[in-house]
């Protein structure tokens, strides 16, 4: 591996702006890490090169652990968005800077000029001052003074940022060559889709200062696995679907039919969809569909934009528009994003007003486990008080997902000791994680919510921060897997350190069971890190579940509790304290232990089956 | 082109004609009339009664501890005010405001407060003048003293002129060196130095002008003892107190002419340099 990256962790000023990142680059591979301004993916190129430190993790380039070594000593060579060229000097002496600082002879200085010249088009430059050439000129330069002492690994930072389009892809050519030719192990730093994917072998996105998704550019475009990749590479429709043993439905009828035999187990639950722009299909009539079917709708603006048209369809169906979920925009009905190339327009010409059908050709569903929230309190006005709580409506935001509001008249009923709320009806069985508001006597309505079907109950105190730290615990390894999904789904959407606490009973049997604790440990962690690649410390206590994790919370604020339980029993006979009231926003995930109820979460590759 | 043709430059600002005008009106009424009055009052001299004022003993020594020292405490400024400007630039400490504050008292203060101040505290029994003096060194009374006062008067200059110039040295440039392999002093002398040269030149040019020019501050701490530590503008003073103006005049003219030469060529190497960083297009 040429770049391996562990853990790496970067606080600035309070604040994490990379968190624990690793990472893996292969030797003459060209990686392209992709993120939003912000992301933290320059502050980790920096970090890379040596030019700033790192709190936390380790940096090792060739198999050598450069994380102490100052930037001179790493042998990498570095491009910036600026250019950074010397003004005072010629190309000449900007290209040999390298060479010079390492005492070479000026002849062999010469050839290797000549050399990085030709490799980069610039021949007879040499006598320019920077001053006198174009902004790709001089990043040619860059290009050539970075690659001048053979380093055995190649940063470019926002290399095109400063250049016009045409340039840019001329640019971007010379570059991929002198790759291709050389060999050399690339990371790229852009915040520009299109270049990622021109230039990359594989893609890396950042956000949050987490390292999300990895992986072959066609692959991270097709399946994404997070809201934030589907969103951000490509245009995206996300919607909430419903998954159950008929299909995958958006409104009544499935739009998909289970492939497999497995899915017939399936028990009805949310999902998140996405829907590619381009994968959309629209027609004049279902009949005239060739692809499934999802709805009906009008033609809002259409936007012309060279090869492809883009249109805005909003839906008939208000039941079915409140499933589309968008950050922004609020007030907007609800509409789909398609695009149509030039031959689909020639064959179905589209005015704006104009009723369409839609179809879908290929849809890909979210593996992630937190669709939605629904916000359930006794009254009307609770409700709306809580779907107003900073710390939801951010979450929800970043989540690009939506806040509905369910009033159960049955949450007000004051607890009776141990007395369990009335079962609601089967008919309105909740869909996506259960909010309530932090009280007295929240266990009962948290049993109350998982027996209705709700699988994660967010417990929220009116007050609740942005957690800065999200410590995880599970009551048994059933529901491990349950707990790290959705631990993972929360954290690429908040910018906090992510801790799991595992609890050793402090008794006589203590010693004998260490060694199964600190085993649980590295489980927990490497399923982390392989299953959702997100990277979590690891603390083990002894002592009494409740109160070791109350202990923990009490340190600092700012932190939330996922807790992953696989009987509601165990909430009242444990964990009451800690549900009742809390202080801090709590998230109970649950996955019913029993093997009857078994549910898999379908792959995308089992729905692909259209219709 | 003729003359009138060279003036009728077309501009996008207009009022060039009346900004012009302006111009050469307060050069001429403040700076070239005088000047021109002082060659006049000095070329009524006889050539021989010139010659007698302005190359004795006692002139010569003026001159040489005046350009000296100048030179001297503008090149101790070079230095040290690219240290001051350079933490004042680079560096967060506590009281960084207001230390960029004091850099500013030589400017503001009466000169006659500086000599007074530099005195006190350089004299044989002052708070530094006292342990210097053990040493075997004596600061005040001599030309280090006069040095000594010409450094603090030409700070500022230096160091408000550095300021901007460091605080434009983008960091990637540093950073982009230190990734080719250069270590601290190699990035100062190779990419530093050479960048903020043009404004080093500037400050050392503004502090020495000021310093051949100074006359409150130097006063009090050279003691005035002719032929050691009598600065030039003290020495006309001198014969001004004696009515003779010519002979005041004639030394005055010496200083003007020798001034000129020196920020001539400065400036001179200054545009020399600019030309090789600047490019012109070929």
């Amino acid at each position: 591996m040429s770049i391996t990256l562990d853990q790496v962790t970067k606080r600035y000023q309070g604040s994490t702006v990379v968190n624990d990142v690793s990472l893996d680059i292969g030797d003459g591979e060209f990686f392209v890490l992709l993120g939003p301004s912000g992301s933290g993916k320059s502050t980790l190129l920096r970090a890379i090169a040596g030019l700033t430190g790192v709190d936390h993790g380790r940096i090792s380039l060739h198999g050598r652990d450069v994380t102490h070594v100052a930037a001179r000593g790493r042998g990498v060579g570095l491009v910036f968005q600026n250019y950074a060229l010397f003004r005072h000097m010629t190309v000449a002496d900007n290209i040999e800077f390298a060479l010079r600082v390492r005492r070479m002879r000026a002849s062999a200085r010469r050839a290797r000029r000549n050399e990085l010249l030709r490799l980069v088009a610039l021949e007879g430059m040499d006598d320019r001052l920077p001053a006198q050439l174009s902004g790709g000129q001089q990043q040619r330069v860059a290009v050539a003074r970075a690659l001048a002492h053979k380093p055995e690994v190649l940063l470019l930072d926002e290399p095109f940022g400063a250049l016009d389009a045409k340039i840019r892809e001329e640019l971007r050519r010379t570059i991929r060559e002198v790759q291709r030719e050389l060999g050399i192990t690339t990371l790229l730093v852009t915040h520009d889709q299109e270049e990622a994917f021109a230039l990359a072998d594989r893609i890396g996105i950042m956000n949050l200062g987490r390292l999300l998704e990895m992986g072959r550019p066609d692959d991270l475009y097709a399946r994404p696995a997070t809201r934030f990749v589907a969103t951000f590479l490509g245009a995206a429709n996300l919607l909430l679907a419903r998954q159950s043993a008929r299909g995958l439905c958006f409104g009544t009828d499935p739009v998909i039919v289970p492939r497999s035999e497995s899915a017939q187990h399936v028990r009805e639950h949310e999902v998140v969809a996405v829907l590619r722009p381009e994968e959309i299909e629209l027609a004049p009539a279902r009949d005239a569909l060739l692809c499934a079917y999802i709805t009906e709708g009008t033609v809002g603006e259409i936007l012309f934009s060279g090869a492809l048209q883009r249109l805005r369809v909003r839906l008939h169906d208000a039941a079915l528009g409140a499933h589309v979920l968008r950050s922004d925009e609020a007030g907007e009905e609800p509409f789909l994003e398609v695009t149509r190339t030039q031959h689909e327009q020639r064959v179905f010409p589209l005015a704006p007003g104009q009723s369409v059908t839609l179809g879908v050709r290929r849809l890909h569903v979210l593996p992630t486990p937190l669709s939605s929230f629904t916000v359930c309190a006794p009254s009307e006005e609770l409700a709306q008080s809580l779907a107003r709580q900073p710390l939801l409506t951010e979450l929800a935001a970043r989540m690009k997902t939506r806040i509905a509001v369910q009033v159960e008249a049955q949450l007000g009923t004051a607890p009776g000791a141990g007395e369990p709320l009335a079962p609601g009806g089967e008919d309105s069985s909740l869909m996506g994680a259960a909010v309530i508001a932090a009280r007295n006597g929240a266990v009962q309505s948290v049993g109350w919510l998982l027996q209705r079907g709700a699988e994660q109950v967010l417990i929220l105190p009116e007050q609740a921060l942005a957690p800065r730290r999200v410590l995880i615990h599970w009551v048994d390894e059933s529901v491990r897997r349950a707990t790290l999904a959705v631990s993972a789904s929360l954290l690429r959407h908040v910018s906090a350190e992510a801790v799991y606490v595992g609890i050793l009973p402090q008794d006589g049997t203590l010693n004998a069971r260490r060694p199964l604790g600190m085993r649980a440990l590295l489980d927990a962690r490497s399923e982390a890190q392989a299953v959702h690649g997100f990277d979590m410390r690891t603390e083990l206590r002894f002592g009494e579940a409740s109160g070791e994790l109350a202990a923990r919370l009490a340190d600092s604020p700012a932190q939330l509790l996922v807790l992953g339980i696989s009987d509601p029993a165990d909430l009242e006979r444990q964990f009451a304290s800690l549900v009742n009231n809390p202080g801090w926003p709590l998230l109970i995930v649950y996955e019913p232990g029993d093997a009857t109820r078994v549910r898999t979460r379908p792959r995308a590759a089992d729905l692909l089956r259209l219709a | 082109m003729t003359v009138a043709e060279r003036f009728h430059q077309p501009s996008v600002l207009p009022g060039f004609g009346l900004t012009f005008g302006f111009t050469t009106f307060f050069l001429s009424a403040l700076v070239l009339l005088p000047l021109a009055a002082l060659v006049v009052m000095a070329g009524s001299m006889h050539a021989a009664d010139f010659l007698r004022v302005v190359g004795s003993a006692r002139a010569l020594g003026a001159y040489r501890l005046s350009f000296g020292a100048s030179f001297l405490a503008a090149g101790i400024n070079l230095v040290f005010g690219f240290v001051i400007a350079w933490s004042l630039v680079r560096y967060e400490f506590p009281a960084r405001k207001l230390v960029d504050a004091l850099i500013d008292m030589p400017f503001a203060l009466p000169t006659a407060v500086s000599g007074i101040a530099l005195t006190t505290v350089f004299a044989q029994n002052g708070w530094i003048g006292r342990y210097l003096a053990l040493a075997g060194i004596q600061v005040a009374y001599t030309w280090i003293g006069v040095t000594v006062a010409l450094t603090l008067i030409g700070m500022p200059f230096m160091v408000r002129t550095l300021q901007p110039a460091l605080a434009e040295v983008q960091r990637d440039l540093e950073d982009a060196a230190e990734t080719l392999g250069a270590g601290r002093l190699y990035v100062l002398r190779r990419i530093i130095l050479p960048t903020v040269l043009p404004a080093m030149l500037t400050g050392f040019t503004l502090a020495f002008a000021r310093a051949v020019g100074e006359y409150g501050s130097v006063i009090f701490i050279a003691g005035n003892l002719p032929m050691k530590t009598e600065i030039t503008p003290l020495l006309i003073v001198i014969h001004l107190q004696e009515f003779d103006y010519r002979g005041a005049a004639a030394l005055g003219l010496v200083m003007l002419v020798m001034s000129f030469i020196v920020l001539l060529t400065i400036n001179l190497i200054h545009s020399w340099g600019r030309r090789r960083l600047v490019a012109t297009a070929r």
